[in-house]
């Protein structure tokens, strides 16, 4: 229109830009932290249970190591697809943080995605199979060609698949459904499937009647157990090591507090905030120690144990290709944190042929 | 609809009644429609039911409006130039022939979890059946046409506005009815298989997982009226744009 | 039209060269994309322009699939879903045929039968399975059932339009004629309603093929859908490739294939009239 008209507009945009201006650099300054988890609570609940990384999940540890820093911002993502659904958002650079198993992540790495394990969370966890209470399946023998729900790709697969060998059979000896865990439960429930593989979950469903476990791998050979870590995209370690080193600390401060006796029963509880009972998770911790399976330490034995995962998953055609173990943890945020919290010794650290240090 | 229309289904609906309260069928397999109508109305109140409703309906119109698009774009390119046609309707016409739901993994492994994974997929179903449909239509638009326009000297603008678009209508209407079913086929399939969120889709999965048939069922009725919702705009707004033609 | 023999000859000649030479340019015109696609493809991988976890390069494609041929897979799963896929589309396509000729020769059935059907045929083949599921379970049953549901809904709704839409004056030679009802149906009606009938086939063929994936990729042990998940899963990308390849090859022939045959009858009636 005229002058004044173009003076007013300009004004105004001069006025919206000036309140504009904090909001938008402080909003610029803001970095987002991604964790995700290979796992979902019962019903899609935002909770998981079984580790020190769901106690930093459900104590809200991390929060709280950054409760002092308002520009930064926690996500947590759970995946229903697991561990390979955690490698699709990887892949897509949609995550910094994951909680995820050694196969998956081994197949990850194995296609290029570059990550770097910087402490377990969730070691020897055991699998278990479960049958309708009226079957006659009694053992892994009697899987002989019969339906079983096994969830490809995650860290259950690995286990089970040394488990059958260990029985002389193979995965092709099997009629195998590919289910997550809640379609698997469901499954097994109405007979669709005659068997399915899986972790404590199964506890749940055993004390509700629909189903009977057959199989206990603690009872057979702790080294047919999950393992899971956390790692850390080199991208997001490399831009930000100390929000890196933050983020281990809250979850060996979980992991800590996941050790120790006196709050056995409190940490069960805890983790019930997933969906599954406290009994389930006591189940599955029957007769091991909260300090063996909630260790963040990378020692020699779970080097050892990694690559023979990697060995192991060529072998069974689960991965194509080697990985590189050695350059894969990034132990420095673990060690200083250990230290920090005076925690060095705190957790018996295992040689490769899983003595314990020292001994 | 006659009486006659309305005898098969209320005798089912009796039926199934029937079967379930005087348990002749498990009831976990089928439940009695109260026991339906009450989930329907819990789900309502706690406001979920709307939640998966709109996110539903929001992606699969998001998604169609993209895919649509486009597709009316590459449809009106390849109906015009005959080189395009020649060289690109081939390959178009095999890549269609992989079923959209085979496309999921790539899509999941390249686009990643979130709505742009689910927003791509249905986009894609929704651009197949454009596309067919509007190409064929400008194509068969008559040479007459062609006539016509050069006698009245129009501009490539005025060619496509005045005569090849009315002429293509029909056929693009139709594409888009297609598209329009084939984009609420792959919303529900989305939700199926990619990453969950509120939706139709994860509703019924969710009844399935806790053996809530009543769920299950509602999602299902849920998914035929939308779907019934769409193919009846889809049909009027055909009818209406259309009504110009001659019979 | 010609006179002479060796005019005739000469005249047909020509003709048929240059529609030799008009097919095989269409052939390498419908060529060329796939190729330029390929050599990108290739040159893109190959320097590492793009990452492996988006596009795989050719030749793992390719090995992939050579992989799954040679290990058995490939055509151990290929049958097992040919063979779901037959069973399902002949049966949905049957009956599909059965309920649109009953609904087209009577008012009454089409009344009493179309509002249900339509309701029906609302919900997509997909949004059934988990229904299914909890009902008959997850074996070969579920898989046919959808099938054939899926391929059931356009044969009968073509149908169904196809005897409806018989053109008027065909029916009254019928009636000059005198023929008997069972002659019009099967002199006048049916062939009449071949086209729509066809056309039919063709999407129920389409959403059969459709429908027997999502089945695969939800609840199958083994099949082509499975191979997919399996990719999918291990995060071989190449893999779901190849199983896409060979998914839309086998749509693709056999949509080919319906074709043709359409092709064929179309010639056989435009001969006739």
């Amino acid at each position: 229109m005229t002058k004044p008209a173009r003076f007013r507009i300009f004004h105004l945009l001069l006025i919206v830009v000036a309140v504009m201006a904090p909001a938008l650099t402080c909003a610029a300054q803001e970095t987002v932290i991604r964790i995700g988890v290979a796992s979902v609570g019962v019903g899609g609940r935002q909770y998981f249970g079984g580790s020190a990384g769901a106690t930093a999940r459900a104590g809200d540890y991390v929060e709280q190591e950054f409760r002092d820093d308002p520009q930064v911002k926690i996500v947590w993502s759970f995946f229903r697809g697991a561990g390979p659904a955690v490698n699709e958002a990887l892949a897509n650079e949609q995550l910094d943080f994951a909680y995820q198993g050694d196969l998956p992540s081994l197949i990850g790495r194995a296609n290029g995605l570059k990550t770097r394990i910087l402490m377990a969370s969730g070691a020897n966890v055991p699998e278990y199979l479960a049958v309708p209470p009226d079957s006659d399946i009694e053992g892994i023998k009697d899987l002989k060609g019969r339906k079983v729900a096994i969830f490809r790709g995650t860290n259950g697969q690995l286990a089970i698949d040394k488990i059958l060998a260990a029985n002389g059979l193979s995965e092709r000896d099997l009629k195998v459904f590919n289910m997550d865990a809640p379609t698997a439960g469901a499954a097994v429930a109405t007979k669709d499937v005659d068997a399915v593989f899986g972790s404590m979950e199964l506890f749940d469903l055993q004390d509700r009647g629909v189903v009977k476990i057959v199989y206990d791998s603690k009872t057979d050979n702790p080294a047919f157990g999950r393992r899971s870590h956390l790692l850390v995209t080199e991208a997001f370690e490399g831009a930000h090591p100390d929000l890196t080193a933050r983020v281990v600390k809250a979850f060996v401060r979980a992991a800590q507090w996941s050790s120790d006796e006196a709050n056995r029963a409190a940490v069960f509880e805890l983790w019930a905030k997933s969906g599954l009972p406290a009994s389930a998770y006591q189940q599955d911790f029957n007769g091991q120690t909260l300090k063996f399976r909630n260790s963040p330490l990378i020692d020699d034995f779970a080097r050892a144990q990694y690559k023979a995962q990697a060995e192991q998953a060529n072998a069974y055609k689960l991965l194509r290709g080697t990985v590189d173990i050695d350059s894969w943890f990034d132990l420095r945020f673990l060690d200083a944190a250990l230290h920090d919290l005076n925690l060095d010794h705190y957790w018996t650290r295992y040689d490769a042929a899983g003595r314990p240090e020292g001994s | 609809m006659t009486m006659r229309g309305i005898v098969l289904p209320a005798l089912l609906l009796l039926g199934w009644e029937v079967a379930s309260r005087s348990g002749a069928a498990d009831p976990r397999i089928l439940p009695p429609l109260e026991a339906v109508a009450r989930t329907a109305a819990s789900q309502f109140r706690d406001g979920l039911l709307i939640a998966d409703l709109a996110a539903s309906i929001g992606r699969d119109l998001a998604g169609f409006a993209i895919g649509a698009s486009l597709g009316i774009v590459v449809g009106i390119l390849l109906g015009l130039s005959r080189a395009a046609d020649l060289l690109l309707r081939p390959s178009f016409d095999w890549v269609k022939q992989i079923a959209i739901f085979a496309w999921i993994p790539l899509i999941s492994m390249w686009f990643g979890i979130g709505e742009l994974s689910k927003i791509v997929f249905i986009a894609l179903a929704a651009f197949t059946p454009v596309v067919l449909n509007v190409c064929e239509g400008v194509c068969g638009a008559s040479h007459q046409l062609w006539e016509v326009g050069r006698v009245l000297t129009f501009t490539r603008w005025q060619f496509l506005r005045r005569l090849f678009i009315p002429a293509a209508s029909p056929s693009m209407l139709t594409g888009i009815h297609l598209a329009l079913i084939y984009a609420w086929l792959a919303t529900v399939g989305a939700e199926y298989f990619m990453t969950a969120g509120p939706g139709i889709g994860g509703l019924i999965i969710e009844g399935r997982d806790r053996f809530d048939m009543s769920q299950v069922m509602l999602g299902v009725v849920l998914l035929g009226l939308v779907g019934y919702a769409l193919n009846h705009a889809a049909g009027a707004l055909e009818h209406r744009l259309l009504r110009w033609r001659p019979a | 039209m010609i006179s002479t023999p060796s005019a005739a000859i000469a005249g047909r000649r020509p003709g048929a060269a240059t529609a030799a030479a008009r097919h095989l340019g269409r052939v390498a015109a419908a060529l060329v994309v796939p190729l330029v696609l390929l050599l990108l493809w290739t040159l893109g991988t190959r320097h590492g322009a793009v990452s492996r976890l988006v596009l795989p390069a050719p030749e793992t494609v390719w090995n992939a699939l050579l992989d799954m041929a040679g290990s058995g897979d490939l055509l151990e799963n290929t049958r097992i879903s040919l063979l779901r896929f037959v069973l399902g589309f002949s049966a949905g396509a049957v009956l599909g045929f059965a309920l649109g000729v009953l609904m087209g020769l009577s008012r009454a059935a089409e009344d009493a039968i179309k509002p249900l059907f339509t309701a029906l045929a609302q919900v997509p083949a997909i949004g059934w399975i988990p229904l299914l599921m909890l009902l008959v379970g997850i074996d070969e049953a579920l898989k046919i059932i959808i099938i054939a549901r899926a391929a059931l809904v356009p044969v009968t709704l073509n149908t169904l339009a196809g005897i409806r839409n018989v053109p008027a004056g065909f029916l009254e030679v019928g009636r000059v004629f005198r023929f008997s009802h069972a002659q019009v149906l099967r002199r006048i009606v049916l062939p009449a309603a071949v086209p729509p009938i066809f056309t039919g086939i063709r999407y129920g063929l389409t959403h059969a093929w459709l429908a027997l994936v999502a089945v695969e990729l939800l609840a199958s042990s083994e099949g082509l859908g499975y191979q997919l998940v399996w990719g999918r899963q291990m995060f071989q990308l190449d893999v779901v490739l190849a199983a896409m390849a060979v998914i839309g090859s086998i749509g693709f022939i056999m949509d080919q294939g319906l074709a043709l045959v359409e092709h064929r009858l179309q010639r056989w009636r435009s001969a006739g009239t």
